[in-house]
């Protein structure tokens, strides 16, 4: 690796709402509302109260390895074997939720303007500008997310802001949706809306102490969520239910009936600049977070001959879904129901047996004396 | 250095290559392209409908490369009309005699002949909406009277203070905010209250002017009878029915009313502000008021609407029982029996006259929408959806079904704010010259 | 064909990258983070790792003197104590007589009825001649008779000289040949006398030079109205009458193996951050060449990255700007014969200020900025977002204007980059021909070319006026930028986004922009990241960044410096605030 990079926190936190939020430009918003109806804001606190917690029990457990990322401890848990098991596990979790994605907003972008042009055609704009960027390493991705993160907000604000004229409170109504049920135990897997902090769990050595990593994750999580539940409330409040859950691109669907006066109308392509903005550095932190991790877990002196051969691989298996109701199906099934599993369920697990492991050492020595 | 210039050397070849290969495929020219601005959906024969492209010519629209100001007018649009199975392949058809592409992107009005809607339209706007190019806030149109209908009204649009077509469409319809006599039914609006389990869906109501000459005009048509009034005030119109001649033969006034996407009757003007009332969305309009004392006098009235009507919906032996309070301001405009309203005492008994007046219209048009129609247009539905807490229980309740029963208590508060310049009328002096 | 095989292997084959260190302007001390790892590295250390091989160990000359040495074995190095050696090496170093304009003056000194015989040499034209001939000339043929009271004047006669005969102000002694010849090359007197084995170098600088006049291209309404000239001295002079602070250091560094071009580097002692300081040192002083003209040559010596479009260093005409930078804790560095200054590090901020910024009430100030922004969207976006807009997105134009667009096309047979650029590429040749032609022609030539050519580019069809707006809107917007080069790189990178704009609408215009975006975060003028306040955010002290805050409130200096002092004024700076409340 080149050096001790040392970013700060207000990068950490940008790039982590990108990897967080960027689903609200792609069909999170419908994809709530298609499974708990009008109260797809209320899953989206109660998911995120329940994420903040599990990542409190995490910060918790992981103050005991400051400075350490989860291939360190899982090398002081089990040796080689775990570091590998637990990179080999993130590499292909990543790589399979950067494909999707890829083929996402590929797909998204080719619905909103380019409808004749091949989905490889696009796809190469994002591929090439993935390998551009990682080429040059995490440091300017983090920095160019920080300035790119405001321009993506102004972005949001103003088509939430803007329909504030077509809200209508009687939307969101049957206040509770299709039931509490849907909400309190079916919401439960939708803790994987916030599976892009795991990157979180791998930064501390590019940053500053414990305390750091615990007040960037409690504020991401916070800001991601007050993000999303915004985003999706405007949503709500401005389409009705059955209208709602069957929208391809929700967002872009708000910014199409957005007018500010007969001049300003029709302006969604605008946001397509600062959406597919979000979705290359989406986009390109996961290819670098992929090729970080596969270079530390083999301990591989370089990251960048990896780029091109792992970007052949993303751009391969995003090509591999044949349509785009297979993407959806596979980003609102499986995406969002188990990539909570990664995220959450191993780091977790694998934070539980290190802290085992530690009094076990630290008892054996203390019986040693 | 020079492995990093051949590096960036190689990068750029790589690029050049790529590009050079893929090309580009969605690139269209503005000039290649033909922007139609209105289109119109007419019964065809079979099960094929007739379409109508209204379609501007930006050379004549726009004054041309050099010199010479638009023609405005006719001239400015072509029209081609074309019979097809659906929207979609009747774009395919004209596309290969239009020696340009069609895109849609501009279209302002869809207009549905009245046979049409009657039918349903339900398909239509669901392939309008899914369709990218189609713009989901262009506005719909039902063209009153039979057979071609959306064509005759879309042939008839001739704007004469734009050049541009597409702007006229754009002004009328807005137009709606300050008379109140249309309503903004724009294409999202309308799906969203089609597929809505608690409101029904409204499109403007359009057609042309029935009379030649002045001599021919007639109230025959006005629903002023049906209201039991002696004389037709101005909402008592529906489109192409006004008492109005001239070089403009669009007219768009009063709206369809749909239940699900089958259209089911027709609000007048007068009916359409009442909605418009409901709703919360009356902007300000000039409204005419039988004087409370003096008869065959009318008095004058600005009415605006500042705050949003309460509307409370309750269950009352399994029927909706419907309270509705509209808070309006108004300015006088006119008095013509010279009662003096304008002062602290009399003041009231204009509000309340005003008020009654608004009322028993408002009972008259929902008492309509519930027996005749069995349409919640006003969209109560809404108010009784948040007493659900689940979304299953309200589905089962089933709204639309109960909505025919339902009793309405309608209360009007009208406060009059401003009696304009004048305090006070003083009649004309002079002496009463009879006839001998 | 073995050829060919290398380059494929060179070109996909990894090439494990040579270790290099790069300059990073470390946080203080008190500042860090996190202690961690290895703390400052101190400067000697990092001279020798640099990027290019530190040749002067010792920041001094004589190792180059030695090597010279060794490459023609008759130079002399020393002044020899026989007069005629010393005049014939002269004669054969300065090709007299075949240089016309070298003055070769033997005279004699009349001490105590000795004749001593000296010579005087110089160019003719770099002196003052009144100077020699009272300064020089009349003291030691005339006053030398004087009796001066003097114990050991015949033992130390070259002491006696200096000390009681040249009146002049500025005489340097040395033994040292090219140090003598170093001086006459640059304006000097130098004088030889027999029976010493020293010289003396007389400054008597006297060429003609432009005297200080107002400030060319970086012009204000509100300020100072000075600019540099060509005089190295006069321009520290310029500063220094600004800063009037003996902490400014100008350090004098020669660069050129030939031409010896003095250059000075100024900072603020007690704040500007040491490292950087001594990284400028390094750059300077690791320069290799025979002659350097001009700062903008320097510029492309010093600077961290070539390729990149964006210019790293800021050079400026104006005193005043250089101050104020100075006093931020920044580097400058001047260079004889170059009007410009160059100031480093650089931000992205810095090409977006003009010196009138802080003159100018904060309000003011502020609605320039939103302005710059603006134009230099408009130069670098502008031409690509029409293309893309009406290749691409035709629905985000408003009718009215999307018939507009297309009535005015229809006629014109060119696809719109096509005409795009045929517009861009006239605009750019109007300009450059602007610079060219006589400036009695100039004026008129822009009128012909913004005007007629124009307008009969739209009569004759071949673009539409829409677009001639476009361009010419473009091309106010880049003279909207305050920095040349900043407005330069952006008339590089429109043609960039033109291009992808043509092939993906916003789609190529947004992947520029990310891929621009990457490359501007990773750039590095000294050390310094170039989208300092905004790439890595820094402390938000430094009140000066895209808006500006009133005077009164910007009391710390940029943090991404790491200045040795950081507060500039106290947190109330308007003490009058003070005393006015506790009457």
């Amino acid at each position: 690796m080149e050096g001790k990079v040392i970013f700060g926190k207000r990068e950490a936190i940008s790039i982590l709402l990108v990897l967080i939020c960027n689903q609200l430009i792609l069909g999170f918003p419908s994809i709530m509302s298609n499974s708990v109806g009008s109260a797809g804001w209320i899953m989206t606190i109660y998911v995120s109260i329940i994420t903040l917690c599990l990542f409190l029990i995490m910060a918790k457990l992981y103050s005991a390895f400051e400075g350490k990322d989860l291939l360190d401890i899982g090398e002081f848990v089990g040796g080689n074997i775990i570091r590998i098991i637990v990179g080999l596990l993130v590499v292909i979790d990543t790589v399979f939720l950067i494909s999707i994605k890829l083929r996402e907003y590929t797909e998204h972008i080719k619905i909103i303007s380019f409808t004749q042009s091949p989905v490889s055609f696009i796809t190469l704009f994002f591929t090439l500008g993935m390998i551009i960027s990682v080429y040059y390493g995490i440091e300017p991705l983090v920095r160019s997310a920080s300035i790119v993160v405001p321009v993506v907000a102004v972005g949001i604000i103003i088509v939430v802001a803007g329909s504030v004229k077509n809200f209508e409170f009687s939307n969101i109504m049957p206040i509770l949706g299709t039931g509490p049920y849907d909400i309190f135990v079916g919401g439960l897997p939708r803790i994987s809306i916030y599976s892009g902090l795991l990157p979180l769990f791998f930064i501390p050595p590019f940053m500053g102490g414990y305390k750091d990593i615990k007040e960037i994750g409690i504020l991401a999580i916070i800001i991601s969520s007050v993000v999303l539940t915004l985003g999706i409330l405007a949503y709500l409040l401005v389409f009705p239910y059955p209208t709602s859950a069957n929208s391809v691109l929700p967002f872009f669907e708000l910014s199409r009936v957005l007018e500010y006066g007969r001049f300003f109308q029709r302006i969604e392509s605008v946001f397509l600049l600062t959406w597919s903005l979000a979705g290359m550095i989406y986009l390109s932190s996961g290819l670098y977070f992929i090729v970080y991790v596969f270079s530390k877990t083999f301990r591989l002196k370089y990251y960048r001959p990896l780029i091109i051969p792992f970007t052949l691989i993303i751009f391969a298996s995003s090509l591999i879904p044949k349509s785009l109701i297979e993407i959806m199906y596979i980003d609102n099934k499986i995406i969002r129901y188990y990539s909570w599993i990664i995220t959450f369920g191993m780091t977790l697990i694998l934070l539980v047996i290190a802290r085992l492991v530690k009094r076990k050492k630290r008892g054996m020595a203390k019986n040693g004396k | 250095m020079g492995s990093k210039t051949r590096k960036i050397f190689i990068v750029l070849i790589v690029l050049i290559m790529c590009f050079s290969m893929t090309g580009c495929f969605d690139k269209r020219e503005v000039d290649d392209l033909v922007n139609p601005i209105a289109i119109g959906l007419d019964k065809g024969r079979n099960r094929s409908i007739r379409m109508t492209l209204q379609i501007a010519i930006p050379t004549k629209v726009a004054g041309g490369g050099e010199g010479g100001g638009g023609g405005g007018g006719k001239e400015s649009v072509s029209y081609t009309t074309v019979e097809a199975p659906s929207i979609y392949s009747g774009l395919n058809m004209i596309n290969t005699y239009v020696s340009k592409q069609l895109n849609m992107s501009q279209i302002k009005v869809l207009v549905f002949s009245e046979e049409l809607a009657r039918e349903g339209i339900e398909k239509y706007v669901n392939s309008l909406m899914r369709g990218r190019e189609f713009r989901p806030n262009s506005y719909l149109l039902v063209a009153r009277g039979s057979g071609n209908a959306a064509e005759r009204y879309l042939r008839a649009v001739e704007p004469e203070l734009e050049s541009n077509p597409a702007k006229y469409y754009e002004m009328v319809l807005s137009a709606y905010s300050y008379t109140g006599f249309s309503s903004n039914t724009t294409l999202v609006n309308f799906y969203k209250n089609m597929v809505s389990e608690s409101s029904q869906p409204l499109a403007v109501l359009a057609d042309i002017s029935k009379f030649e000459n002045s001599d021919d005009i007639n109230m025959d048509n006005s629903t002023y009878r049906e209201k039991g009034r002696d004389f037709p005030l101005e909402g008592d119109f529906k489109a192409g029915d006004m008492p109005k001649v001239g070089t403009i033969k669009s007219e768009i006034m009063g709206l369809a009313v749909f239940n699900g996407a089958k259209m089911v009757g027709e609000f007048d003007g007068e009916e359409t502000q009442l909605q418009l009332m409901l709703e919360g969305d009356f902007g300000y309009s000039y409204v005419t008021i039988p004087d409370p004392i003096a008869e065959d006098y009318v008095v004058l009235l600005s009415i605006r609407q500042n705050r949003k009507p309460k509307r409370t919906v309750e269950m009352i032996d399994e029927k909706p029982n419907i309270k509705v309070k509209i808070y309006l301001e108004a300015d006088i405009l006119s008095i013509q029996s010279g009662i003096n309203y304008e002062s602290i005492d009399k003041v009231k008994i204009l509000e309340d006259s005003a008020e009654e007046f608004i009322e028993k219209d408002l009972a008259k048009m929902l008492e309509k929408t519930a027996k005749e129609f069995k349409s919640d247009t006003p969209g109560f539905g809404k108010e009784m959806k948040g007493k659900f807490l689940t979304w299953d229980e309200w589905i089962n309740f089933n709204w639309i079904e109960k909505y025919p029963e339902s009793k309405f208590e309608v209360d009007v508060d009208l406060k009059i704010r401003r009696p304009g310049l004048m305090l006070r009328t003083y009649p004309a002096t002079g002496i009463e010259v009879g006839e001998e | 064909m073995a050829d060919f095989k290398k380059l494929m292997k060179d070109i996909f084959a990894f090439k494990e990258p040579k270790p290099q260190e790069e300059f990073i302007l470390k946080e203080k001390e008190s500042e860090k983070i996190d202690g961690g790892e290895g703390a400052n590295e101190k400067a000697p250390e990092k001279k020798k790792k640099g990027l290019f091989k530190n040749f002067f160990v010792n920041g001094e000359k004589k190792d180059g003197d030695s090597k010279n040495e060794n490459d023609s074995p008759e130079k002399m190095v020393y002044v020899s104590k026989n007069l005629d050696e010393n005049v014939n090496y002269l004669k054969k170093r300065f090709s007299i007589p075949t240089n016309g304009d070298v003055v070769l003056r033997e005279f004699d000194i009349v001490v105590k009825d000795k004749k001593i015989p000296a010579c005087l040499i110089f160019y003719d034209g770099m002196v003052n001649g009144m100077l020699i001939n009272l300064n020089i000339l009349q003291p030691l043929m005339l006053l030398s008779n004087l009796d001066i009271k003097d114990k050991d004047g015949e033992n130390n006669i070259s002491e006696y000289i200096h000390r009681s005969l040249v009146t002049h102000n500025q005489v340097k002694v040395s033994r040292e040949f090219d140090e003598i010849v170093g001086e006459i090359n640059f304006g000097g007197c130098g004088v030889f006398i027999d029976g010493i084995e020293t010289a003396y170098a007389c400054d008597v600088k006297g060429w003609q030079h432009r005297s200080v006049d107002r400030p060319n291209n970086e012009i204000v309404i509100r300020g100072p109205q000075e600019s540099f000239n060509e005089i190295l001295r006069v321009n520290t002079a310029l500063i220094r009458k600004i800063l009037k602070d003996e902490d400014l250091v100008a350090e004098s560094i020669e660069i050129g193996a030939r031409s010896k071009t003095p250059c000075s580097m100024l900072y603020i002692k007690d704040i500007a951050n040491e490292s950087l300081v001594a990284e400028v040192r390094r750059r300077l002083k690791s320069i290799k060449t025979d002659y350097i003209f001009d700062t903008g040559e320097l510029e492309q010596y010093i600077e961290d990255n070539t390729i990149m479009s964006t210019p790293q260093i800021v050079a400026t005409e104006r005193p005043d700007r250089v101050a104020s930078m100075l006093a931020e804790g920044k580097v400058a560095v001047i260079m004889s014969g170059s009007p410009f200054a160059l100031v480093m590090p650089t931000t992205n901020n810095d090409f977006l200020q003009s010196a009138e910024d802080s003159y100018v009430r904060f309000p003011y100030a502020n609605l320039l900025r939103v302005m710059r922004v603006i134009a230099i969207f408009m130069s670098l976006l502008l031409p690509g977002l029409y293309v893309a807009i009406t290749n691409y997105h035709h629905e985000m134009i408003p009718t009215d204007l999307l018939f507009a667009i297309e009535a005015s096309r229809e006629r014109v047979p060119f696809p719109s980059v096509v005409e795009i650029i045929i517009m861009e590429f006239a605009f750019e040749l109007i300009r450059e021909a602007g610079l060219r032609v006589p400036s009695p022609i100039g004026p008129t030539l822009g009128i012909i070319g913004a005007l007629i050519l124009g307008q009969a580019a739209v009569a004759a069809n071949i673009v539409s006026p829409i677009l001639i707006i476009v361009v010419a809107v473009t091309g106010i917007g880049s003279f909207a930028i305050p920095n040349f080069s900043l407005g330069f790189s952006f008339r590089i990178l429109r043609f960039a986004y033109v291009f992808l704009a043509a092939m993906a609408g916003f789609l190529g215009i947004t992947f520029g922009l990310f891929v621009q975006s990457i490359i501007l975060c990773n750039a590095k003028s000294f050390g310094v990241p170039f989208m300092a306040p905004f790439g890595p955010k820094t402390n938000s002290g430094f009140q000066d960044q895209f808006f500006r805050s009133p005077i009164w409130k910007q009391e710390k200096r940029p943090d991404f410096l790491n200045t040795k002092d950081t507060r500039k004024q106290p947190k109330i700076s308007r003490q009058w605030i003070k005393g006015n409340k506790k009457k």
